[in-house]
C-alpha cells in the first residue's frame, strides 16, 4: 500500500497528517485531525489536496477560514510540498472559502459584509486558548511541588522544554515536570506575544498581567473556567451535528413554502 | 412539584415560550432557518422517545403547552420570555400579546414578561409603557441578536439601550432577561457577546440581569462578570439538557456556576418548547457530579441547592410566595383540569 501514500519524492499521507495535526479548531483549541474534520489527503507529486468538513454547516465563516488557511500553510511547510489546495465541504460558505483560500485572497475581500477582521478574531481566540492551556500547565507545576510564589515568579528561561525541567531558587534547583502541558502553554503564550524574551514572566492573568502570589488561586480558577468553556462549546457542536445528519431529519420549507 | 426522597421541590420554569413558526407566519427565510436550528437543538438533546415531529414543533398552541408544563406537574409555574423576531415572522415568533392569551387564562401559574428593543425609539418607549399598563409586567426579555431592517443586532451598553433601562427602572420593571447564548442560525454570533452586560449591570444596580443560557459559549466571560456584579444571574436554559447526553460537561458547568455565582443566582429554565420540562426536570434533578468534580469544586448538588435552582431563586426575584402557591394549587383551574388534587396534598382537615 505504500505506493498509494508515497510518490516521486512527494510527501506521504502520514507526513501531511502530522502537519495537519498542528492545526487547531480555534474555538475548541483541539487538533482538526483529532476532531475528525479531515476527510481526505491526496498527494499528487509536489501538490497535496486536503478536504475537510466541520460539524456544523453554519460554523463561523471566520473560524472555517482560519482552519483552511492554517491547513494550507502547515502542509506547504513540508519541504517536499510546493502547493497545497484545501477544500471545505458541507458548509454554508464552502465554495467562497475554498476558492478564496486557494486563490490566496483575503478574508475581508471574500466576505465584505463580515464584522471584524480575521486577525482580531484569531487574536481573541488565541488568548482564550492561552488561558485554557495555562490551567493544565499550572496543574503540572503544582503536582511537581512548586509553591504558588515560585510558579508566579517563573520566567521563560527557567523552563527547559527539552528535558521537562523547571529551575527555581535562582536556577540552583531543577525540578522535573510533566513536559507536554508546559510545551503547549508556551506555544500559545508566545503566539499571543505575551512572552517574547527569556526574562519575561511566564504566567499571566487572563488580562495578560503578571500574577501576584496572593491572586494565584483566583487566576488558577479562572484558567480552569476558560478550559471548561472551550470544551463545552464542542459538546454543543457535537449534538447539533448528530441532529443535522440524522437520516430521519424532516424536510424543510423554503421561503416560498415549497419543500426543499 | 417534583418529589425526591420525600422532599418537595417546587419548580418554576424560568424560561418558556408560546411560539408560532407555521409556514403562513414566516415572511423571511431567516424565520425558517431559525426554527430549523431550534429543531436541531431539540433533536440533538432530547431523548429519542420524547422527540416531537417538526410540524407539531412549529406550533403547539396554548392547550398543548398547558398540558406539557403542568399536566403531569413537571412544573408548578412558568415565566414567559417573549422573542419577537418580527422581521422573520408576520405576527412575531412569540410576543407578549400572544403569550398573554395563556397567561391571562391561568394568571396564578404564569409570570408574563415583556420586551423592548432600543432601535424602536419613541414608539418602543410607548409600547413599553403599554406593556406595563396592560399586563403589569415586572420583567423584560431582550434579544440583542434580533434583526431589524439593515441592523443585525444591538448592545445593552449603548446610549439608546440605557434610555430604555432607565425607563424600565422608572416603570418598576426591574428584571432584565438577556438572551446570551449559543449561535442560532441565521443570527450573527457576535451579537450574543456577553460583554455588554458588564456595564449595564454596574450602571443599573437596582435592576437584576438574568443572562439566559449562561452566556454559552462564553461561560468564562459570563462567570467573571457575574462574580463581580451581584445583580447578575445565570439562566440554565440550553445548559440544562446537557444533563441528559453530556452529564460530565453539565457537572463541570454547574461546578463553575456554583463557584463563581453561588447557589442563589442560578435559575432553571426549560426554554419550552425547545425541550419539555417533564423529562428535563427529572434529568436535572438526578444529575450527579463525578467524585473528581466534587473534589475539584467542593460542591454537591444537594436537595437544598437544587430547591433554590429549580424554583426558590426565581420566586425571590419575582416575589412569589411558594407556600401560598402550594395552598392555592390544591384547587386552582390547572389542578382541576388535570386532576392534580392529590399531588398538592389534601387540605389540612383541621383548617376551616
Amino acid at each position: 500500500m505504500s505506493s498509494s501514500t508515497h510518490n516521486d519524492g512527494g510527501p506521504s499521507v502520514p507526513d501531511v497528517r502530522e502537519r495537519l495535526d498542528r492545526v487547531t479548531d480555534p474555538e475548541l483549541d483541539e487538533s482538526i485531525v483529532e476532531l475528525g474534520y479531515v476527510d481526505d489527503i491526496t498527494p499528487r507529486g509536489s501538490t497535496v489536496d486536503v478536504t475537510f468538513s466541520l460539524p456544523t454547516a453554519w460554523c463561523s465563516p471566520a473560524f472555517a477560514w482560519m482552519m483552511a488557511v492554517d491547513a494550507r500553510d502547515e502542509v506547504e511547510s513540508l519541504p517536499s510540498v510546493e502547493t497545497a489546495t484545501v477544500t471545505l465541504r458541507d458548509h454554508m460558505h464552502d465554495s467562497e472559502i475554498t476558492e478564496g483560500v486557494n486563490a490566496r485572497a483575503s478574508f475581508a475581500s471574500t466576505f465584505p459584509d463580515a464584522d471584524g477582521d480575521v486577525a482580531s478574531i484569531r487574536a481573541s481566540l488565541d488568548d482564550k486558548a492561552r488561558v485554557g492551556r495555562q490551567f493544565e500547565a499550572l496543574n503540572a507545576l503544582v503536582d511537581a511541588g512548586l509553591t504558588d510564589r515560585q510558579i508566579v515568579e517563573l520566567r521563560r528561561e527557567d523552563l527547559s522544554l527539552d528535558d521537562g525541567a523547571v529551575f527555581v531558587r535562582d536556577g540552583s534547583v531543577g525540578i522535573s515536570v510533566d513536559r507536554e502541558p508546559l510545551a503547549e502553554y508556551v506555544e500559545k503564550v508566545e503566539a499571543t506575544g505575551l512572552v517574547e524574551t527569556g526574562s519575561d514572566v511566564l504566567f499571566r492573568t487572563p488580562e495578560g498581567d503578571p500574577i501576584s502570589p496572593d491572586e494565584f488561586d483566583l487566576v488558577h480558577k479562572r484558567s480552569r473556567l476558560a478550559n471548561v468553556n472551550m470544551t463545552g462549546q464542542g459538546n454543543i457542536c457535537d449534538a447539533l451535528n448528530e441532529a443535522r445528519f440524522d437520516p430521519d431529519r424532516p424536510e424543510t420549507y423554503g421561503p416560498d413554502g415549497e419543500e426543499s | 412539584m417534583y418529589y425526591q426522597d420525600g422532599e418537595e421541590i417546587f419548580v418554576i420554569d424560568g424560561h418558556v415560550h408560546l411560539w408560532d413558526a407555521r409556514e403562513e407566519n414566516i415572511i423571511h427565510e431567516g424565520g425558517e432557518e431559525f426554527i430549523q436550528c431550534f429543531y436541531d437543538y431539540h433533536t440533538g438533546f432530547t431523548p429519542e422517545e420524547r422527540e416531537w415531529d417538526l410540524d407539531e414543533y412549529r406550533y403547539y398552541g396554548p392547550d398543548r403547552m398547558t398540558e406539557d408544563l403542568f399536566g403531569n406537574a413537571a412544573a408548578d409555574m412558568a415565566v414567559f420570555q417573549p422573542t419577537y423576531l418580527t422581521d422573520f415572522y408576520d405576527e412575531g415568533f412569540n410576543t407578549i400579546d400572544q403569550n398573554a392569551e395563556l397567561a391571562e387564562e391561568y394568571p396564578e401559574r404564569f409570570v408574563l414578561n415583556g420586551a423592548f428593543d432600543p432601535r424602536d425609539g419613541e414608539a418602543g418607549m410607548r409600547d413599553l409603557e403599554r406593556q406595563k399598563e396592560e399586563y403589569d409586567i415586572q420583567g423584560v426579555k431582550v434579544y440583542t441578536a434580533e434583526w431589524k431592517g439593515d441592523s443585525k443586532g444591538w448592545r445593552l451598553d449603548s446610549d439608546e439601550a440605557f434610555e430604555f433601562l432607565e425607563k424600565c427602572a422608572d416603570l418598576g420593571i426591574d428584571k432584565i432577561h438577556a438572551h446570551k447564548g449559543p449561535t442560532i442560525r441565521p443570527l450573527n454570533r457576535d451579537a450574543f457577546d456577553v460583554a455588554d452586560i458588564d456595564d449595564a449591570a454596574s450602571s443599573f444596580p437596582d435592576l437584576d440581569f438574568v443572562v439566559e443560557h449562561v452566556g454559552l459559549p462564553r461561560l468564562d466571560d459570563f462567570c467573571w462578570i457575574a462574580a463581580q456584579e451581584p445583580n447578575v444571574y445565570g439562566g440554565l436554559a440550553v445548559a440544562a439538557p446537557m444533563a441528559q447526553n453530556r452529564p460530565r460537561k453539565f457537572g463541570e458547568i454547574m461546578g463553575e456556576l456554583l463557584f463563581w455565582l453561588g447557589e442563589d443566582r442560578i435559575i432553571f429554565g426549560s426554554d419550552y418548547a425547545l425541550w419539555n420540562p417533564d423529562w428535563l426536570v427529572e434529568t436535572v434533578m438526578n444529575a450527579e457530579l463525578t467524585d473528581e468534580q466534587k473534589d475539584e469544586y467542593g460542591i454537591e448538588l444537594s436537595p437544598d441547592v437544587m430547591k433554590k435552582i429549580m424554583g426558590e431563586n426565581v420566586a425571590d426575584l419575582y416575589d412569589i410566595d411558594i407556600e401560598a402557591k402550594k395552598e392555592q394549587f390544591r384547587s386552582d383551574d390547572v389542578t382541576e383540569e388535570f386532576g392534580l388534587g392529590d399531588h398538592y396534598g389534601a387540605p389540612d382537615a383541621t383548617a376551616d
